[in-house]
């Protein structure tokens, strides 16, 4: 099933293209064009708009957030400090200034209704690869894999973000013992012999400027 | 109220009731005087040969003393004349000072003689309330009617003789005749110094008044000529306190008025300059689109894709130069002032990135970003932070090569946040980028847009700089090896304690 996506947006033209966007992007939107609160139990994801007929879109924003936990983008065309700390401070998730890219509001949209990654998880799963955090230890598909200290830590950081960069200096200072190996020159050393027992070229990207990644989406 | 009619109330106010207090304290003085007086004369009586055998004989002739010389002569009960009878050598029975010779006598005393029950053989006596005698337990005699101004003064006095028809005796006077007396002078002459004051004062407060009139109208012309001219006071008073006050504080309200006119000039001048600075990218986008649309049936799709490519980006463009005219509205002012709150910097960068992610990949540039795995957070102003981190990003974009790279880095290092943006586009020159780490750019020459190169760094640099300044965060510039420029922000995180507020 969809995710399910309300649009509160009075701008006919702009609720028109967004409706667009996210219907092509793959999810179901119902479309407002007035200020009213909503039922939470009937939606995945609210985008409102602040500057609304009826109802405040902080308003709206107050009302759903005294009973529910359900995700919130606030649209706001006005760059003004104090809207967007008000509109956080009662419980938006996120918020897009106006103009936005058709991209940009599918990326938002999408990380908001992304499922967190369940901490505390003792095994890891990214595609083939099961890190079992507890007994240090790591498979790719049935194959047991024999890591040091640092390549396990190493991969271990990378997996609890998988698919987002992670900076050289927090992968130093996760898995590199700065006295004794030295540098952050190690840490490509590692990571080198890291991909080579994993086998797959492909899993570790190297991400330019920051550091890097492990390939995969989070479990849903 | 005037101030003239108020001061004369006033004084009236405290003038009438301490007169008036006078003279009652004078009246009690002349009761008083009167009845130990009469209660003197009585005991004297008292004390003749033969008084008792008299009085007991005949109450009612003896109650009628006969006075020598004629009736008139009598001294005035309470008041004998000095050294006359019946009170030779006696203190004056006046109070202080005695009555100036001339004043009014008073009527001769009458004396009433009671039995030890309080009735009398003359018919003339005013009967007694059963508890008068109680009065005397203390003294000899008692004042019988205490009204303060009456002229009628008894006293009752119990007599050497208790057993008999004259075992009390009733003695009726009067307080000299006339107004006052005891404690005042008697003539009125007291009043003039009392008038005096108060016709002083009248006069005393008139140039004051007049000083004051001035002033008011001088402050009133002042205001219908826009506080331009102050208004001048002499003298060195008060009133000339209050001017000088005035020409304060006209000054401050001119001072005022003149720091408004510049800021509405600048207001004016700041959107002539931004109208102009919207209307080239909206000229340039509607160019596109007008091409666009008379291409679109004659030319291949790849040529109609550059033509996009090209509208898009004017379009960014313009939401970035908003965006940074915004708050160059709120940064470039005599007094900037940031709405700080804590900031997660992690979602602050998703959001550029986010933002300039499309047009970067238009321009087949890879923009990643990395984040510390906990949220970073930061006591900033959040659009201005915002704006400040996105004019870097874009810059690093709008000035990189087809198939280059920008990275957005944000670490935490021993109690500061580090983000850096890292390109591997051309870079700055050196020259250049000394003046750009001294002194920033000035808003006028970084208005101008871009004709190329790295000239029109344009407004956000500025922007990016001021905020920096204004949150007291670093902000650097390096060129990198082999290419390309690395631009560093760097400031305190809160207190573990602040940020989690």
């Amino acid at each position: 099933m969809s995710d399910r996506v309300l649009l509160i947006e009075d701008d006919r033209e702009l609720g028109a293209q967004i409706v667009a966007t996210l219907h092509k992007a793959g999810f179901g939107v119902t479309w407002w064009t007035e200020g009213r609160v909503p039922d939470p139990t009937t939606i995945d994801l609210l985008i409102v708009d602040l500057m609304l007929p009826g109802m405040y879109g902080l308003d709206i924003l107050k009302a759903l957030r005294a009973t529910s936990d359900t995700p919130a983008l606030v649209l706001s065309a006005r760059n003004d400090t104090s809207d967007k700390i008000r509109a956080l401070k009662l419980g938006a998730d996120d918020y897009m200034t106006k103009p936005f890219w058709p991209e940009e509001l599918v990326e938002r949209v999408r990380a908001r209704l992304r499922r967190p990654t369940l901490a505390r998880n003792d095994v890891i799963e990214v595609g083939p690869l099961r890190i079992g955090l507890a007994e240090r230890q790591v498979w790719v598909g049935e194959r047991a894999v024999e890591l040091t200290r640092a390549e396990f830590e190493l991969l271990a950081t990378l997996a609890r973000r998988p698919g987002a960069a992670v900076t050289r200096a927090a992968l130093v200072d996760a898995a590199i013992d700065a006295d004794r190996d030295g540098a952050e020159r190690t840490l490509d050393v590692h990571v080198s012999r890291l991909r080579k027992k994993l086998g797959d070229a492909g899993m570790i990207q190297t991400v330019w400027g920051v550091g890097y990644r492990l390939a995969g989406s989070a479990p849903t | 109220m005037n101030l003239r009619l108020r001061l004369l109330l006033t004084t009236a106010a405290v003038a009438v009731p301490m007169v008036a207090g006078l003279v009652w304290l004078d009246a009690r003085s002349r009761h008083r005087a009167a009845e130990e007086a009469l209660a003197r004369l009585t005991r004297e009586r008292f004390e003749r040969p033969e008084a008792q055998a008299r009085c007991e004989a005949d109450p009612v002739a003896w109650g009628v003393p006969r006075m020598p010389g004629a009736m008139g002569d009598r001294p005035p009960g309470p008041t004998p004349p000095p050294g006359g009878p019946p009170t030779p050598g006696g203190p004056p029975a006046h109070g202080p000072g005695g009555p100036p010779p001339g004043m009014p006598r008073a009527a001769p005393p009458r004396f009433f003689a009671y039995d030890r029950a309080l009735t009398s053989r003359d018919p003339a006596a005013p009967r007694l309330a059963a508890g008068t005698a109680a009065a005397l337990a203390e003294g000899d005699w008692a004042a019988v009617d205490r009204a303060t101004f009456d002229e009628r003064v008894e006293v009752l006095l119990r007599s050497p003789w208790p057993d008999g028809p004259c075992a009390y005796v009733l003695v009726r006077g009067t307080t000299p005749r006339g107004f006052i007396g005891a404690i005042l002078p008697a003539s009125e002459l007291w009043l003039a110094p009392l008038a005096a004051t108060l016709i002083a004062v009248l006069v005393a407060v008139g140039p004051v008044v007049g000083r004051i009139r001035r002033l008011t109208a001088d402050v009133r012309r002042s205001a219908a000529g826009g506080f331009v001219e102050a208004p001048a006071v002499a003298g060195a008073d008060e009133v000339r306190q209050l001017g000088d006050a005035f020409v304060a504080a006209s000054a401050e309200v001119r001072r005022q008025l003149a720091a408004r006119d510049d800021r509405e000039r600048a207001l004016r001048e700041f959107l002539a300059n931004t109208t102009h600075d919207v209307m080239i990218p909206l000229t340039v986008l509607t160019q596109h689109l007008a091409s666009l649309r008379a291409d679109v049936r004659t030319r291949e799709p790849a040529e109609l894709d550059e033509v996009v490519a090209r509208a898009m980006d004017e379009a960014h463009y313009l939401a970035a130069l908003i965006h940074n005219l915004s708050v160059a509205a709120r940064v470039d002012v005599a007094e900037p002032r940031l709405e700080r709150a804590p900031i997660d910097l992690n979602a602050l960068v998703a959001r550029v990135v986010a933002r300039h992610r499309p047009v970067a990949a238009e321009r087949g540039i890879e923009l990643d970003s990395g984040v510390p795995e906990a949220a970073v957070i930061v006591d900033a102003d959040l659009t201005l932070l915002e704006q400040a981190v996105s004019n870097v990003v874009y810059n690093a974009i709008r000035y990189n090569r087809r198939g280059g790279h920008v990275a957005v880095v944000l670490d935490r290092d021993d109690g500061r946040f580090v983000l850096r943006v890292l390109d591997d586009g051309p870079g700055i020159p050196p020259p250049d980028l000394g003046s750009l780490i001294r002194r920033g750019f000035r808003s006028d020459a970084a208005r101008t847009r871009t004709t190329g190169g790295h000239g029109g760094h344009g407004i956000g640099l500025h922007i990016t700089h001021t905020v920096a300044r204004l949150h007291a965060y670093q902000l650097t510039f390096t060129n990198r090896e082999p290419s390309g420029l690395e631009v560093e922000l760097a400031g305190p995180l809160p207190p573990p304690a602040a940020a989690t507020a």
